[in-house]
């Protein structure tokens, strides 16, 4: 069984191995050689001789395994003695000890635990076969700088078909679908997907089969996988069900396989929870639908990824000359990892790089601590040097004292950290993607482990060199009187640096975040709700049954106690991406219109509901109807961009929807953000949903009352009129707004707290550092009282050396905050990367930190009695 | 495989007798097998096996110290010296052989007038 003391003879004998077996090889090749010498002399032939001697040597590696053995022993034994040595030194400067490790803790927990998220988010493979060969198709605009663009149906099949360079290509696209008939009908989220989508993902069937490849014909056979957690919420795990069928928006699909629990299916773009899948078929129809399929490729292995991406540009373009609506279009490749990660990288990045730096100032801080106290056992040092104690030796301490430290404060951390990871999944913005997998297991173990043992050499070789040899040195020179160099500077120096580097960045994400809560979202987000109705079934085939079917919900839910408003729109705002489309001024010539803009089918309340304000003109009104000439509502930005000094009342637009319509401008609103904050508002037109009903709506009621009570009677009016209609995604405005914030929030309140903390260990470290400085410069500050010095002059004494220091921490954490923000750039919003309120009041904010933190010692400088100028040791 | 009249150096007195080499100065290894054959005239004999690891021990034990050094045939050599508290481990040891060895000579001489 290896006990402890064989594993560190083990370390020890890796790391002084070669010093001891040159020694042994040495001693025994000069012992051999005089006893062959004494041979020779004695008679023999030199041959003969060198054979005796080594015979009577006897075994060399017995020798020198015996020999070892005593030699490693003596390093154990001082290993054991210094570790006896740190105890007994921690335990009499309990202070130390409990500041030392705590603060060790603390960057050991912090950045386990951000590892821990980054690790699970963005570093675990997927858990797909051969992960790094799966791929996302898009095409690409290169002129428009769109390029991850959905894909056309008679694209993915060119893209299918032609190319060679992978061993498997599917679509895929989201399918909401209410499952089951009434009284209980439920919506859930499915997807529609290639046969070949589980073989390209390298996933099988737990039960049953997935899809045959004959089933994509016809736009897919009417044949349905489950998800694992679907199966057992609704089937209760039976494996029976295959065969079975499920009514999928009252169309039976017959059962044919569950997926394993162990299959997390790719969510990105709009691509979600996924309880179910059924098979996806190019039709005749949808060919003609334009862009809306999502693709996922797996990239042969012997096939560079850039191979591939040419060879389906080569293809894009071949498409290009054959179909008129591809010009212009190209196509592109994005690795399935990256783009499952896509927008929650670079804020982990950021949060990464922040815990770092604050594990950094963490451990310089300890450093400080292990060098003050190296510094107070000065004298004990010195003398132990004199009586014989060897450098290596009294190093080797030091670097123990800070090893046993550093053992405990991690030890403290990792405990902490795997509390704190789950306190940082809780709140984590909802839509991180793969948060499931965040974990603290081996890897993050391994992490932490390195991280510590890099941190802790970090801590004993600061004190041992900056302690140990300067100190002694220097108390030999000065015969035990006070050195006048402020030892420490450069760390006080690293302080400032780290903590303005962190502020700063906390300070921009700050102010983004405030920002982004300032801007005019073009409506009042207070007590508005929203849900989701969606018509499906024969009922519903024509316009009018659903133009009707919520004109009666609509006129239901007014007429509720507490509603002050209702209406509907096909897509709510924050409610992700909608339809948009290219248009452009009806009295100009057709040319390519190249002006992108949202499409919204409104109830002619919307606004009223929304208290969005109408600028100019009118909303809808009854005249809308089905067979009515189209009319639009447009917001401001819009006619701003094609009439911007006439009045647009009255004007017509071209939109290529509906085989072309040229609508009549009968309003304009103020802008609205449709998506979120952050991006900027785009033009957008409003259609009438009694002109163009549409089968899924979200209901908007503005209410003086509770939302939830208003949800619940939401759902009883829908189930009067149809019970085999569910009523799902019931939020607040608010809660919309408030979730599109969520990754914003997170990033600033957590580099934010790092902020703090590193401002807390900054003052503690620049406070430790002149506290030191203050007392071992007594006896001078002494003789300078003596001789008449002010006591204000005493105190400017010690802030002078403290503020060179800051200002030069000050100066090169400027620079490093600069190139981080750089880095950062895109996750701004209202303020620039070398934003001047950021930068000069966080100076501002180090120099008072700095200045508060030495102020302290200073004083007590100046209180220094002159008297011990005259007193000897 | 000792020769006659020739014996291995009793157990737990070769410490003894590599401090009394050293006792007259500093010393290699082979200098302090020499050093016991001829001083013991060739009685004891010193396994290489059992001394290096004897002057790694008492190295360890703080009893010798050693450096490296030159010969006088001018090779490098390692040369090992007593410490002070050698020196007194010495005198220690020295006391209890003396006592060990009255005793065990009474023992043998009873009877024998």
């Amino acid at each position: 069984m290896p006990t402890i003391r064989d594993v560190a003879m083990r370390a020890l004998g890796l790391v002084r191995r070669g010093s001891m077996e040159r020694r042994l090889d040495a001693e025994m090749r000069f012992h051999v050689d005089m006893l062959t010498e004494q041979h020779i002399r004695a008679g023999r032939s030199p041959s003969d001789a060198r054979r005796a001697a080594l015979a009577a040597f006897g075994g060399l590696e017995r020798f020198k395994d015996d020999a070892r053995d005593e030699y490693r022993s003596r390093l154990v034994d001082e290993l054991g003695q210094d570790i006896r040595y740190a105890v007994r030194v921690i335990r009499r400067n309990p202070g130390f000890g409990v500041a030392a490790a705590l603060t060790f803790a603390l960057g050991i927990g912090a950045s386990t635990a951000i590892f821990s998220v980054v690790h699970g988010v963005l570093l675990r493979p997927l858990p797909y076969k051969d992960p790094d060969r799966l791929v996302v198709l898009w095409e690409r605009q290169p002129g428009r700088g769109n390029d991850r663009n959905v894909v056309s149906v008679p694209n993915f099949e060119a893209w299918r078909s032609r190319a060679r360079s992978f061993d498997g290509m599917a679509a895929l696209v989201p399918l909401p679908a209410t499952i089951g008939v009434a009284p209980n009908p439920e919506h859930v989220m499915g997807a529609e997907v290639s046969p070949g989508y589980f073989e390209t993902l390298g996933v099988s069937p737990a039960l049953g089969r997935t899809f045959a490849s004959n089933e994509e014909q016809n736009g897919g056979a009417d044949v349905i996988v489950l998800s694992d957690g679907f199966w057992r919420s609704h089937f209760g795990g039976d494996d029976q069900v295959i065969g079975r069928t499920l009514a999928l928006d009252g169309r039976p699909h017959t059962i044919v396989g569950v997926m394993p629990s162990s299959f997390d299916p790719p969510r990105f773009a709009w691509l979600n929870d996924q309880a179910f899948w059924r098979p996806f078929g190019p039709t005749d129809n949808n060919r003609g639908w334009g862009r809306f399929l999502l693709v996922v490729g797996r990239v042969k292995g012997d096939v560079p990824v850039n191979a591939a991406l040419r060879e389906v540009q080569g293809i894009a373009a071949q498409r290009a000359t054959e179909d008129k609506g591809n010009e212009g279009w190209s196509a592109n490749i994005v690795g399935l990892s990256a783009q499952i990660t896509g927008d929650a990288r670079l804020p982990l990045l950021v949060l990464l790089g922040a815990v770092c730096l604050l594990l950094l100032m963490a451990v310089t801080n300890v450093a400080n601590l292990t060098l003050g106290l190296v510094r107070r056992r000065e004298h004990e040092l010195a003398v132990r040097r004199a009586i014989g104690a060897t450098w290596s030796r009294l190093l080797r301490q030091i670097i123990t004292l800070s090893a046993v430290v550093s053992a405990v404060g991690c030890l403290i951390g990792f405990v902490a950290a795997v509390g704190g990871v789950r306190v940082l999944v809780a709140l984590l913005p909802p839509e991180t993607p793969r948060s499931g997998s965040i974990r603290v297991d081996a890897p993050v173990l391994l992490f932490t482990a390195s991280v510590s043992m890099i941190a802790a050499l970090g801590v004993g070789g600061v004190a041992a060199l900056r302690g140990g040899r300067n100190g002694v040195a220097s108390l030999r020179e000065s015969g035990g009187r006070a050195a006048a160099r402020l030892r420490g500077g450069s760390l006080v120096t690293a302080e400032v640096a780290l903590g303005l580097v962190l502020t700063v960045l906390a300070g921009l994400t700050v102010r983004t975040f405030e920002k982004l809560r300032s801007v005019d979202l073009g409506f009042e987000s207070e007590r508005v709700v929203f849900a989701r109705v969606g018509v499906s079934g024969a009922g519903y085939r024509t316009p009018e049954a659903r133009a009707a079917f919520f004109d009666q919900v609509l006129s239901r839910v007014r007429a509720l106690p507490g509603v002050q408003a209702a209406s509907a729109v096909s897509t709510r705002p924050f409610g992700g991406m909608g339809p948009a489309t290219t248009l452009g001024d009806a009295s100009t010539a057709e040319t390519g219109d190249s002006v992108v803009a949202d499409v919204r089918y409104i109830d002619a309340d919307l606004f009223r509901t929304l208290r969005t304000p109408l600028v100019a003109g009118s909303t809808f009104d009854s005249r809308d109807a089905l067979d009515a000439p189209p009319r639009v509502v447009v917001n401001r930005a819009l006619a701003q961009r094609f009439w911007p000094s006439e009045s647009p009342i009255g004007k017509r637009l071209r939109v290529p929807m509906f085989n072309g319509i040229v609508p009549e401008v009968i309003g304009v609103v103020g802008d609205v953000h449709l998506m979120d904050a952050r991006t900027p508002v785009r033009g957008a037109i409003y259609l009438a949903n009694a002109r163009f009903p549409m089968d899924a709506l979200d209901l908007v009621v503005r209410t003086s009352v509770d939302g939830a009570s208003v949800a619940k009677s939401l759902q009883a009016i829908v189930t009067t009129l149809d019970p085999a209609l569910p009523v799902y995604w019931v939020t607040t405005l608010d809660d919309m707004v408030g979730r599109a914030l969520s990754r914003d929030r997170f990033t600033a309140a957590l580099l934010g707290a790092f902020a703090v903390v590193s401002l807390l260990l900054a003052a503690v470290g620049i406070y430790g550092v002149f506290a030191g400085d203050v007392a071992q410069r007594r006896k001078e500050i002494g003789i300078r009282v003596a001789l008449g010095a002010p006591s204000g002059g005493v105190i400017a004494l010690v802030m002078r050396r403290a503020m060179t220091r800051a200002v030069l921490g000050v100066a090169l954490g400027t620079g490093g905050a600069l190139l981080a923000a750089r880095a950062m750039r895109s996750l701004l919003f209202g303020v620039g990367a070398a934003d001047p309120v950021s930068f000069v009041g966080v100076a501002a904010l180090l120099l008072l930190v700095a200045l508060a933190a030495t102020l302290v010692p200073a004083v007590r400088a100046a209180r220094v009695s002159p008297l011990v100028a005259i007193r000897t040791d | 495989m000792a020769e006659k009249g020739r014996g291995d150096v009793l157990q737990g007195t070769l410490d003894m007798l590599v401090l009394k080499s050293l006792q007259l100065g500093p010393m290699h290894g082979w200098g302090i097998t020499e050093l016991l054959e001829t001083g013991s005239e060739r009685v004891l004999q010193v396994g290489q096996g059992s001394l290096y690891p004897a002057l790694y021990r008492l190295e360890r034990q703080g009893y010798i110290a050693s450096d490296w050094g030159t010969t006088e045939n001018n090779r490098q050599a390692r040369f090992y010296k007593l410490t002070a508290s050698g020196r007194k481990r010495l005198a220690e040891e020295r006391a209890t052989w003396a006592r060990m060895s009255r005793a065990v000579d009474l023992v043998l001489r009873m009877g024998e007038g």
